[in-house]
């Protein structure tokens, strides 16, 4: 479906994406991460076609970019980290602007732009002037505009960023529909929103590829990977949370007295032990959770690896 | 060129929702009936065409055109909307032709808009039809190639103030050529004067504003019009990779 291979972009002097290469297949979802400035958001116009690579090549479906601009571009969506705007137009007229450069006609346009608008719950506020909507709406718009077409290939910039619980439910529930028609590429710096969305991740760190694996195999590297975090109201014993097998060490929360993070060494599991431990002595727990590894870490720390 | 009429419909419609363009048109109207009813006296020539008029016309089309022209990118303004575009299967030779276009129209309302001297000319005297009608022709050939121009400007600059400053810059030291080639007369040879005479298109411009339409002289502008259109899309296709 996609391909890239030993991709370079130079913006001026500034090596922005190095040798960059990847492969993803039909209807795989693959969650791009990296830290501010990465190189996600150029990567994401290469991939797309608006910006063009200084070296390598990126094929869509088969479609060269560089050779095949315009059938490349019809093969793609993509929803843009700002979302749309426009101090005229509302949303409905921008729906249709799109679907007629994509290239549909009269009823079967308006079957396109209807069923988009539904998908997306866009109904309330399509002859609302985009400028007035919210960043969460716009940016759904946005969305709305990228699958028209149901393109073969995906790409969101920042989808996540700043939507609510319930929005971010919506939002996963989505993409798992839309991923069995399309593959999807996520670029986000919220790890966490996508370790349920993604099947793949890929960590991009000063525009080399830096990651390659599945969002478990990612979280398995963190060293916070089984910890277990709870918060009790007098303060637990911590000589004896330390003792137990397999515990790697201890993190006390500074802010929250009374919260403290056990580590786990890896390839133990500590969860019984503790809860045992906590039912044993009696100790009054508020808060109690296993951790699934943080992604952020991980992230950070390989960034900083290559960086050093 | 399938979606040509797409691009099109949106920029004619971008320029009918700002009040700029009317403005712009009305002063455009205003100044040229004012000038030459009063400034070059068209009621006392006693002259069956409306030259007094139309020789005006490339002086007032340097405030018309750049003012005109700094809307022509103007989505791009929205940098949410105009980096969508370019996600869009639209080729930059849609894009310029397409906005060209809709600019031209605006002009050539602009131009139609003065139909009441037309009506006045009849109701005063019998004006000769052809002559109007090629002195019509003439004016709305040479807003092609100064929109061209102003095409050409937008495509290197997003700056508003810059492009009308530029394009009014531009047209003005094309315009100014005549001044030029009067300077250098006796002065310079023969051939520098003659190749002068053959890019200002004042002179031919005016010949064709006499009444005398040849092929030459269409194919000028239309070769301008071209010539610059192709140079914006050049600029645009180099400026996106």
């Amino acid at each position: 479906m996609i391909e890239v291979s030993n991709l370079t972009k130079y913006l001026g002097k500034k090596s922005v994406i190095s040798d960059f290469s990847f492969c993803a297949q039909r209807h795989e979802c693959v969650g791009l991460l990296g830290e501010h400035g990465a190189g996600k958001t150029t990567l994401l116009n290469l991939i797309s076609g608006m910006a063009r690579p200084t070296s390598g090549h990126v094929s869509i479906q088969g479609l060269s970019t560089q050779t095949h601009s315009t059938l490349a571009r019809q093969a793609v969506g993509y929803q843009l980290q700002g979302g749309i705007t426009h101090h005229t137009l509302s949303v409905k007229s921008i729906l249709n602007f799109v679907a007629t450069a994509r290239g549909f006609r009269g009823a079967e346009k308006r079957r396109h732009v209807d069923r988009v608008a539904t998908r997306l719950e866009l109904q309330p506020v399509l002859n609302c002037p985009i400028d007035v909507l919210s960043l969460d709406l716009k940016r759904r718009v946005a969305i709305a505009q990228a699958i028209l077409h149901s393109p073969g290939v995906l790409l969101l910039d920042e989808p996540t960023e700043g939507l609510n619980t319930e929005q971010q439910l919506k939002f996963r529930a989505l993409v798992q529909s839309l991923a069995e028609e399309m593959s999807i590429i996520i670029a986000s710096r919220h790890y966490d929103a996508l370790s349920e969305i993604c099947t793949r991740a890929l960590v991009i760190a000063g525009g080399r590829l830096v990651a390659d694996s599945s969002l478990a195999d990612l979280q398995r590297c963190s060293r916070h990977f089984q910890a277990v975090t709870l918060a009790a109201d007098p303060p637990v014993d911590l000589l004896a949370l330390a003792v137990l097998p397999g515990v790697a060490g201890i993190e006390e929360d500074r802010q929250n007295p009374g919260k403290v993070t056990v580590l786990a060494m890896p390839g133990h599991a500590i969860f019984p032990a503790i809860n045992s431990l906590i039912t044993h002595r009696g100790w009054n727990i508020t808060s109690l959770h296993l951790e699934p590894g943080r992604l952020n870490d991980v992230v950070h720390h390989l960034s900083h690896e290559v960086s050093s | 060129m399938k979606l040509l009429p797409l691009i099109f419909k949106r920029q004619l419609a971008s320029y009918a929702s700002t009040p700029h363009t009317y403005l712009s048109v009305a002063f455009f109207l205003v100044l040229c009936a004012t000038l030459g009813l009063y400034t070059h006296r068209w009621m006392e020539r006693d002259s069956s065409d409306l030259q007094a008029f139309f020789e005006l016309h490339p002086w007032l089309y340097l405030l018309l055109i750049p003012s005109l022209s700094m809307q022509l990118w103007s989505d791009e303004r929205n940098i949410g909307f105009c980096d969508m575009m370019k996600t869009l299967p639209l080729t930059s030779a849609e894009r310029v032709i397409g906005k060209f276009l809709a600019a031209w129209v605006v002009c050539s309302i602009a131009l139609l808009l003065n139909f009441p001297i037309v009506a006045a000319a009849h109701f005063l005297g019998t004006p000769d039809n052809g002559v109007i009608a090629s002195q019509f022709l003439a004016s709305w050939l040479l807003a092609g190639s100064y929109l061209s121009v102003g095409c050409f400007i937008c495509a290197l600059t997003h700056q508003r103030i810059i492009i009308f400053l530029l394009t009014l810059g531009l047209l003005l030291t094309i315009s100014g050529l005549s001044s030029v080639l009067d300077a250098l007369e006796h002065q310079a040879p023969i051939w520098i004067v003659d190749s002068i005479m053959k890019l200002d298109p004042i002179s031919r411009f005016s010949s064709m504003d006499n009444g005398k339409i040849t092929l030459h002289d269409g194919l000028y502008f239309v070769s301008m019009i071209v010539a610059f259109l192709s140079a914006t899309i050049v600029t645009l296709n180099y400026k996106n990779s």
